[in-house]
């Protein structure tokens, strides 16, 4: 499609978006959208869409119990770790029964052989892998340089500081390398060049449903926050309405007199500051994106038949019309209103997204067994639904998403619950993904006295890097610049072969397809 | 005189013919008129309420009523001279107290708190504003891992600022290098000599940000904080070497707490050195414990095995050998800038830290940092410089280098912080400035006596001590891109401007203006919602004139900075709202008070 006759196309869309009365402020953005369109910022890349959704797992998600051996020697080394260390004051046993397992049959399983089974509450993850919609990345970690056991131990290696410490960790999982000194994410490191690719450049590239994140900010890119009701909204006044309309509105003088200071604070040249001009410049576009995105939505309601597969995936009653549909898992609600900005994403001019949702509670240092099992299903329903809605949006070879976590949790088990562990499995989700597979090493779950992987208590070193995990992501989405001096990611010159240290060296693990 | 008893026309008066003070001879009548209703004035000024309002607003944590009129009296000097002798609030002993008594919920909010109870009600508002500024260039975080959970080490560092605030830039670069918070956050903390067999080298981390942000920065400076230029082309002021030379001589310090060492081989009592002192109770809070809140101590210092992980006579210097390059600068007392080989932890140290402290970049680097803080985000080379010269010589007999008490005064009584004249003079408020000024406008308290709960992070991605890197909240260089970069102005602030923020801001100030004030009985049960509240309703009194309420936020919040144009848009606003009871008149104030807390105009302090 021609450069011409694409911006033709999105201003018939939004013209037809302005015919209804409901969009009052579709002129004010149509404008604003032309002025960006004709002020030189054309269209540099292809015009396809692509996007990335960061599904963040706060806590640490155990996944020793997410990706479970179930080839008879595996499972035993696995049950032998998992259960109660004191059967009278301890009793939890945190290893699952093998017969409940999923069990997976990769084209590709782990380098070290074995079987694997997916935990029994991931029903939807384990039909998406079967697809070849999934893909399981085995024992990867923050690293600075390829570690062993034994190097671990040697006094003086390179090694992420802080290992073992949310805070830290959770920064370097979502930072392009794990010794960082400042806290731009790698998301936010690739929105700083690809942004230039949207033709609307008022909303950010970046959103987030679940706040503030490393992942997503950059050395000009801030992520935009939304709910999951929408988009944070000035509430004071009456934003959403163009030049404070209707007059009779309860706070329509004091939106006017609002918008009057604004203008006084814009005023150019001489008379003015420039720090107000651009305050004003910044609130105004603050408003503007609330706007742009609150009207975009609206286009595609929660309670669309298009969005039911998240109610059926969680066997919750869906009645067609109701404005009253039972209440939804929260990650599932985030990734509904993913769903819905990506609806949008011809409305909104976007073709260069990325999303970060997150939830907590895997942090499980007690209780495990009655926690772990409701999250995993989160995950797995909240996913599977997701990519079911992406198919009728025609989008789920643009969209890949991937899980992080701070660190998955000790092998062993103190009690009812594990401790804070540091090597992890996640999962890769989307059409474009080498699925049905298993990439790297699965780890040994054998007794510390002889576990070749097992550092202080429980914690498995990684065999391979979050560096290489999220390059891999981002070659799909257009980077391909893993040279020796790479400026975003670049501890991944280290990540080679040397040693036979890492399960799969190199900066591309293999799980994408082309870009 | 009380200024709340002042007839609202003089204050209209006052505020009229402040705003007409642009040019010299209105700003003498000005003058004229209110020093005859003073009789006398300070011969320093300041000449007016709004100037005491505006220079309240650079150097505490807002204006109240009574200290403009009473910095108005006194002066500037004998303001100054109270604030130096002001008795030192710290802000240990509220988490320190709660730890104390059994509150086992008490984390790094409860050390915020007791910030916010400090800058509000404490008057020692210059030190703790000058201890604030500090924060955020000696940076120490809660946001790592290795302090997160000690809100005692960072509150007792807080105070180590203060204490230092204005005392010597020296005597503050060691206690805060020896904290051993600032130990943990940038891994000085035992940091060990060279092993060739361990394959150790020195931890390079500590060594970088003492240079690169708390004194010296990457180049070589003029004194006015210009390039100092060497073949047209920026001057480095240091290299690898110097980093690996302070990288060796910050070895082996650790907790003040540590087992004194019997033999030279005890690496236990090094590597599982605790904070608890061995002569306090075992089962003491691990927040109480003495190793958060003395100074790290060399291991083994007054024992036959000091100094064991200290690299005294293996620096990486081959000729002469065991030798540590350090800074080399014009002037410099060690020969070339080079700590020989030997001495003890606590002598290099000190050589060390002397070393660094007498850089002649430390001056303009510094006064730059703290002008940003206090005035400007884009001072002058001229102002730069005058600050400098104060530091490296305060003027004193015999000179004192460091002296920060003359600095910070010199920062505020500079002509570019009292007349200014730049066009885009200024900074953008601080998001936490913001709040502490209307909640110090207006007498805030929450319902608890001594408790006040604030998640400033949420919402305006700053709280003290909680900046997400040592590069704290934003950066000194941080250019907006557009207009302010065309212009070459620096803008920090506006890094964390952004669209969310904004919006948050906004909608946070509406509700502390419309919903939580003092005497709001559509409060839920204090056991459910304990915000702070502002007092407004004291206000309603004279909200029935809209000049008045006007001219009054504009000295309270603005420092009678407000244009014409700005008041005639809300002195309009206000006349249309009705005015028939107090109701009406809440209404009115709250108004006022949200659009100019929302206000290009305010949002920029000039």
């Amino acid at each position: 499609m021609s450069y011409l006759k694409r911006r033709e196309l999105l201003q018939r869309s939004l013209m037809a978006a302005a015919g209804s009365t409901a969009f009052a402020m579709l002129p004010a953005k149509m404008a604003l959208a032309q002025s960006t369109l004709t002020g030189g910022s054309l269209l540099r890349g292809s015009p396809d869409y692509k996007a990335l959704v960061c599904i963040y797992l706060y806590g640490g998600n155990d996944s020793v119990n997410m990706v479970i051996p179930r080839d008879t020697a595996g499972y035993a080394a696995y049950k032998e770790r998992r259960k109660g260390n004191d059967e009278v004051n301890h009793p939890s046993n945190l290893a699952v029964p093998v017969a409940s397992l999923l069990p997976l049959n990769p084209t590709q399983g782990p380098v070290n052989g074995g079987q694997y089974g997916l935990h029994p509450a991931m029903t939807g993850t384990k039909a998406m892998f079967d697809a070849g919609r999934c893909a399981i990345v085995a024992n990867v970690g923050t690293l600075v340089r390829p570690t062993t056991k034994a190097m671990f131990e040697t006094p003086g290696t390179l090694l992420p500081p802080e290992l073992f410490s949310h805070s830290d960790q959770s920064v370097l999982w979502q930072t392009p390398a794990a010794n960082a000194a400042t806290r731009t994410g790698w998301g936010g490191r690739l929105a700083d060049i690809y942004r230039a690719d949207n033709p609307n450049q008022v909303l950010s590239m970046n959103v987030s449903l679940s706040g503030d994140n490393v992942f997503q900010s950059g050395v000009q890119v801030a992520p935009y926050f939304m709910n999951t009701y929408g988009v944070e909204q000035i509430d004071s006044i009456q934003t959403s309405q163009a030049n404070c309309l209707p007059a009779t509105d309860w706070n329509a003088r004091r939106c006017r007199t609002f918008k009057a200071l604004q203008d006084l604070g814009a005023t150019a040249g001489t008379a003015g500051h420039a720090f107000e001009r651009a305050y004003v410049e910044k609130t105004q576009r603050s408003i503007n994106t609330a706007a742009q995105v609150a009207v975009a939505i609206a286009l595609h309601p929660a309670n669309d038949v298009k969005f039911r597969p998240f109610w059926d995936a969680f066997g919750l009653a869906w009645t067609a019309g109701s404005t009253n549909l039972p209440e939804l898992p929260e990650l599932a609600r985030q990734l509904l209103m993913v769903s819905r900005v990506i609806a949008s994403r011809t409305t909104l001019q976007m073709n260069r997204q990325m999303f970060f949702a997150a939830i907590g509670g895997f942090d499980t240092h007690d209780n495990q067994n009655a926690d772990h099992p409701d999250l995993l299903r989160e995950l797995s329903q909240s996913v599977f639904a997701f990519y079911q809605v992406l198919d009728t949006l025609n989008a789920s070879e643009s969209v890949t998403s991937f899980t992080a976590s701070d660190f998955s949790r000790t092998i062993s088990n103190n009690g009812d619950g594990t401790d804070h562990g540091w090597g992890s499995h996640q999962l890769v989700f989307g059409s474009k993904v080498n699925g049905n597979r298993i990439y790297g090493k699965m780890p040994s779950l054998a007794p510390r006295a002889s576990n070749p992987d097992e550092v202080g208590y429980g914690q498995i070193v990684p065999t391979l890097s979050t560096d290489q995990y999220a390059h891999t992501i981002a070659k799909w989405y257009g980077y391909n610049q893993a040279t020796a001096t790479d400026p975003i990611f670049y501890n991944l010159q280290y990540m080679t072969n040397a040693g036979g240290i890492l399960s799969i060296p190199g900066p591309d693990l293999g799980f994408m397809q082309a870009a | 005189m009380k200024f709340p008893k002042i007839s609202p026309k003089i204050w209209l008066l006052t505020a009229v013919l402040a705003l007409a003070a642009s040019d010299a001879s209105a700003q003498l009548g000005g003058d004229t008129i209110f020093k005859s209703s003073m009789n006398s004035g300070p011969v320093e000024g300041p000449f007016s309420p709004e100037e005491a309002a505006r220079f309240l607003q650079q150097a505490t944590f807002g204006p109240k009523l009574a200290e403009i009129e009473r910095l108005t009296q006194i002066g500037y000097n004998a303001w100054f001279d109270e604030q130096f002798a002001a008795t030192r609030s710290e802000h240990l002993p509220f988490v320190y107290n709660l730890i104390a008594n059994g509150d086992n919920n008490v984390f790094q909010n409860e050390r915020i708190e007791g910030w916010w109870l400090n800058v509000l009600g404490k008057n020692d508002q210059l030190r703790q504003r000058m201890a604030f500024a500090l924060s955020q260039i000696f940076v120490v975080s809660d946001q790592n891992g290795a302090v997160e959970g000690v809100p005692t080490t960072l509150a007792h560092y807080y105070d180590l600022l203060s204490r230092n605030a204005f005392g010597s830039y020296r005597t503050l670069l060691g206690e805060a290098t020896l904290h051993p918070s600032m130990g943990r956050y940038l891994s000085m903390h035992k940091n060990r000599k060279p092993d060739t067999a361990l394959n150790i080298q020195p931890d390079q981390n500590y060594a970088r940000e003492i240079m690169q942000l708390f004194s010296v920065g990457l180049v070589r400076l003029n004194n006015d904080g210009s390039l100092l230029l060497t073949g047209g082309q920026p001057t480095p002021a240091y290299n690898t070497d110097t980093i690996r030379g302070f990288a060796h001589v910050f070895t082996g310090w650790n907790y003040s707490t540590c087992v004194t060492p019997t033999g030279p081989n005890q690496t236990w009592h090094w590597d599982y050195c605790g904070t608890r002192a061995q002569t306090d109770p075992e089962n003491q809070d691990y927040r109480l414990q003495r190793g958060w809140l003395e100074p790290m101590k060399p291991f083994g210092e007054g024992s036959a095995f000091v100094d064991i992980y200290h690299s005294s006579v293996e620096g990486p210097i081959v000729t002469p050998a065991g030798a540590k390059q350090l800074l080399n600068y014009p002037g410099v007392s060690l020969a070339n800038g080079i700590l020989p080989s030997g001495g003890t932890g606590r002598n290099n140290m000190n050589a060390a830290l002397d070393n660094v402290a007498n850089h002649p970049n430390v001056g303009p680097f510094l006064s730059r940092l703290l002008i940003q803080r206090f005035v400007t985000s884009s001072p002058s080379p001229a102002y730069i410089g005058r600050v400098a010269a104060v530091f490296n010589n305060n003027g004193a007999t015999p000179a004192v280098r460091g002296d920060l008490k003359a600095v910070i005064k010199a920062i505020l009584m500079d002509v570019e912080a009292r007349r200014p004249t730049a066009v885009n003079r200024g900074k953008l408020r601080e998001p936490l400035l913001r709040l502490s000024q209307l909640y110090r406008a207006f007498d805030a308290a929450s319902r608890t006596p001594g408790r006040m709960k604030e998640y400033t992070s949420y919402w305006m991605a700053q709280a003290p001590m909680s900046s997400p890197t040592v590069f704290n909240f934003y950066l000194p260089n941080y250019q907006l891109p557009g207009e302010i970069t065309n212009l070459n102005l620096y803008s920090p602030e506006f890094q964390i401007t952004t669209d969310t923020y904004i919006t948050r801001i906004v909608n946070e100030f509406g509700g502390k203006v419309f919903w939580q004030f003092q005497g709001n009985t559509s409060l839920p049960p204090v056991d459910q919602w304990n915000p702070t509240l502002i007092d407004i309703k004291r206000d309603l009194s004279f909200a029935n004139n809209a000049e008045t309420l006007v001219s009054r936020y504009n000295l309270l919040m603005m420092g009678g900075s407000m244009s014409t144009a700005m008041s005639n848009l809300l002195t309009a606003h206000v006349r249309s709202m009705p005015n028939n009871n107090d109701d009406d008149r809440l209404r009115r104030v709250q108004d006022v008070l949200w659009l100019i807390m929302n206000s290009p105009q305010y949002v920029v302090e000039k």
